[in-house]
């Protein structure tokens, strides 16, 4: 096993550059996951780490050993891929055991190691099927198990979920999870699913237009976002933002609350706004409320609501959960102001 | 309505295409006494003795393995030189990498004709002329062009992070070659084996220039045997024609699936 560590490193296409002097420290045996948008450039980080792009600026160390011109192969590290990239033409365990066969193991050794993977994955029943014959979730953990079989120093994942369906996914989450601790391998995973990020990382790494926006761990991120971006990114529901007269009345350019800090309630210190779409999910409603110079703002309500499209409600926003934002999307301070009626 | 006048077409096509293969099957079977019959009449009492006479009295049994020698060379050294290159193309990054294209796709632009006399003189330079590897060098030079824009074609289908998967694997370019990409190549390995087998069984032009000496002769420069300037041995040049043409018609009955599906490679996703 072994830490990664990414000292200001930058990746040009000819001129354009689309990573910039990016520096992070990823200890031995952690969970880390980037996350961003499409086109934020952590599959290309990733894909930098495992040596199938070429780093054109700066070092990045495995293992505290510089591994720029080491080939992939060179570098111990085992990857899983969005589209499983499983081998065709063979089997489940010839699938599982390639990398140990190309380092010429014995017949006997790779069998025992594929099947202890095989084991651990629930895959025993299906080791002498083809890839053609299992369903996305079986073929997701054979890549997975591919990946285990090499004990690789560090384990990379570039959006192994996002081919499986709602139910399988989170299945799957948690299995990552538990393999993580059993393991207790470094894991890089990249995501675009801030829900993924948020449930499975020890720290999350968001990163905007090829620049780093924050590192934390899930909560710091939620709580302290480090930019108007990284506020908007982590949480679901998204968090309101809103300019005008109250962010004005604030002192800041732009307010920003979560919706589920978000209340109905009366008095002063409350906006009054109309509800223009309900969302019941049974153990939350989702309340889009028209509020006058804010825009519509999401509710996130605890429990069953009786509210209705069309309805007038007051909303009062937690005065302990508020975050302003200056026009460069920087936090004005780790304030926190009362809201204004 | 339509659908018959369509079946009717396509019925007339089918009969132009098939009768002259009937009608030498039909004259190669024919004693010698029914020739005086229009062509078109079928052998009343079916012979053997033209196959033999040409197998044997013929020199078609020497034919015959010549063609086949240099045929199977030419379509097993085309899958390993075609793929080989187009492995490089499409899954490596090398300098000159361009140039090469360019190349090769000059390569499908010149025609056979154009070039027959330096390639006579390069033969003759290298002393192959009257030798089995002179045909076989020539064979490849002239079609490689078009078998490695095949096999790239197809390489391009085949999804790269197969490619990436492998290398993380710890496999080197030629092990991904052998045991990834290869396996999954079929169609385009049965299409290249016989579009090569074919033409090089076929071909007539480089056989004529590059071997004069019998022993050295293939099948389609045997038939030749058989045509005088005033003369013609009709039966002869029927029987050798279908001897010649059997192996092929086997080779694509037995492999038609994979050999469509080679051929369209690439058309869709």
């Amino acid at each position: 096993m072994a830490g990664v560590e990414l000292k200001n490193l930058s990746k040009s296409y000819g001129d354009v550059e689309v990573l910039h002097d990016i520096n992070l420290s990823i200890a031995d045996g952690e969970f880390v996951v980037f996350v961003g948008p499409s086109g934020c450039g952590k599959s290309t980080l990733l894909r930098m780490i495992a040596g199938l792009e070429e780093v054109t600026g700066g070092d990045l160390l495995i293992g505290e050993k510089r591994a720029n011109d080491l080939s992939p192969r060179q570098r111990d590290i085992a990857m899983v891929f969005q589209s499983y990239a499983l081998y065709p033409q063979m089997t489940v365990a010839e699938n599982m055991g390639f990398s140990l066969s190309l380092e010429k193991r014995s017949k006997k050794e790779i069998a025992e190691k594929v099947q202890e993977a095989a084991d651990a994955l629930k895959l025993g029943p299906f080791l002498n099927r083809k890839p053609g014959q299992l369903s996305g979730g079986q073929r997701q953990r054979v890549a997975i198990g591919r990946a285990i079989v090499r004990n690789p120093q560090v384990f990379l994942l570039d959006e192994p979920l996002s081919n499986l369906d709602a139910a399988l996914r989170s299945e799957t989450r948690v299995e990552i999870s538990e393999l993580h601790q059993r393991m207790g391998v470094t894991m890089i995973y990249v995501t675009h699913d801030q829900v993924e990020a948020m449930t499975m990382a020890d720290r999350i790494v968001v990163l905007n237009g090829g620049y780093i926006e924050q590192v934390g761990s899930p909560m710091d991120l939620y709580n302290h976002p480090a930019t108007e971006f990284v506020a908007g990114f982590i949480g679901s529901p998204k968090m309101n933002f809103i300019k005008g007269r109250y962010a004005v009345a604030a002192g800041t350019t732009t307010l920003g609350v979560r919706p589920e800090h978000l209340t109905i309630g009366e008095g002063d210190d409350t906006w009054e706004g109309k509800v223009t779409l309900v969302e019941r999910l049974g153990h939350d409603t989702i309340l889009y409320v028209r509020v006058p110079d804010a825009g519509i703002l999401t509710v996130s309500l605890n429990g069953q609501h009786n509210q209705n499209v069309g309805d007038t409600v007051r909303l009062r926003p937690n005065p302990d959960f508020i975050h302003r934002f200056d026009d460069q999307g920087k936090p004005n301070a780790a304030d926190l102001v009362q809201g204004q009626g | 309505m339509g659908r018959w006048v369509l079946l009717f077409i396509l019925g007339v096509i089918a009969i132009l295409m098939v009768s002259p293969l009937v009608l030498t099957v039909f004259t190669s079977l024919k004693p010698t006494t029914e020739l005086v019959n229009p062509p078109w009449y079928p052998p009343i009492s079916l012979t053997f003795e033209h196959y033999v006479r040409v197998w044997t009295e013929g020199g078609f049994s020497r034919y015959f393995f010549n063609t086949l020698l240099i045929s199977v060379v030419d379509a097993i050294v085309m899958i390993v030189i075609a793929s080989l290159a187009a492995y490089a193309m499409v899954f490596m990054e090398f300098r000159g990498k361009l140039v090469l294209q360019v190349l090769f796709l000059i390569g499908l632009m010149i025609p056979v004709t154009a070039i027959v006399l330096p390639l006579f003189q390069i033969v003759r330079s290298f002393g192959l002329l009257n030798t089995h590897l002179g045909v076989i060098f020539a064979d490849l030079a002239l079609a490689v062009s078009i078998f490695v824009f095949m096999f790239s074609s197809f390489f391009m289908g085949v999804p790269k992070a197969l490619h990436e998967a492998a290398r993380i694997d710890g496999a080197t370019e030629f092990q991904i070659y052998r045991r990834v990409v290869m396996p999954i190549a079929t169609p385009a390995v049965v299409t290249t084996a016989l579009l090569e087998f074919l033409w090089s069984w076929n071909d007539l032009l480089l056989r004529l220039l590059l071997m004069t000496k019998d022993e050295m002769r293939t099948l389609s420069v045997g038939l030749l045997n058989f045509q005088g300037t005033m003369t013609r041995d009709v039966t002869g040049l029927s029987s050798g024609t279908v001897i010649m043409a059997i192996p092929v018609v086997l080779l694509f009955l037995f492999f038609q699936r994979h050999f469509v599906r080679g051929m369209t490679a690439g058309a869709v996703k």
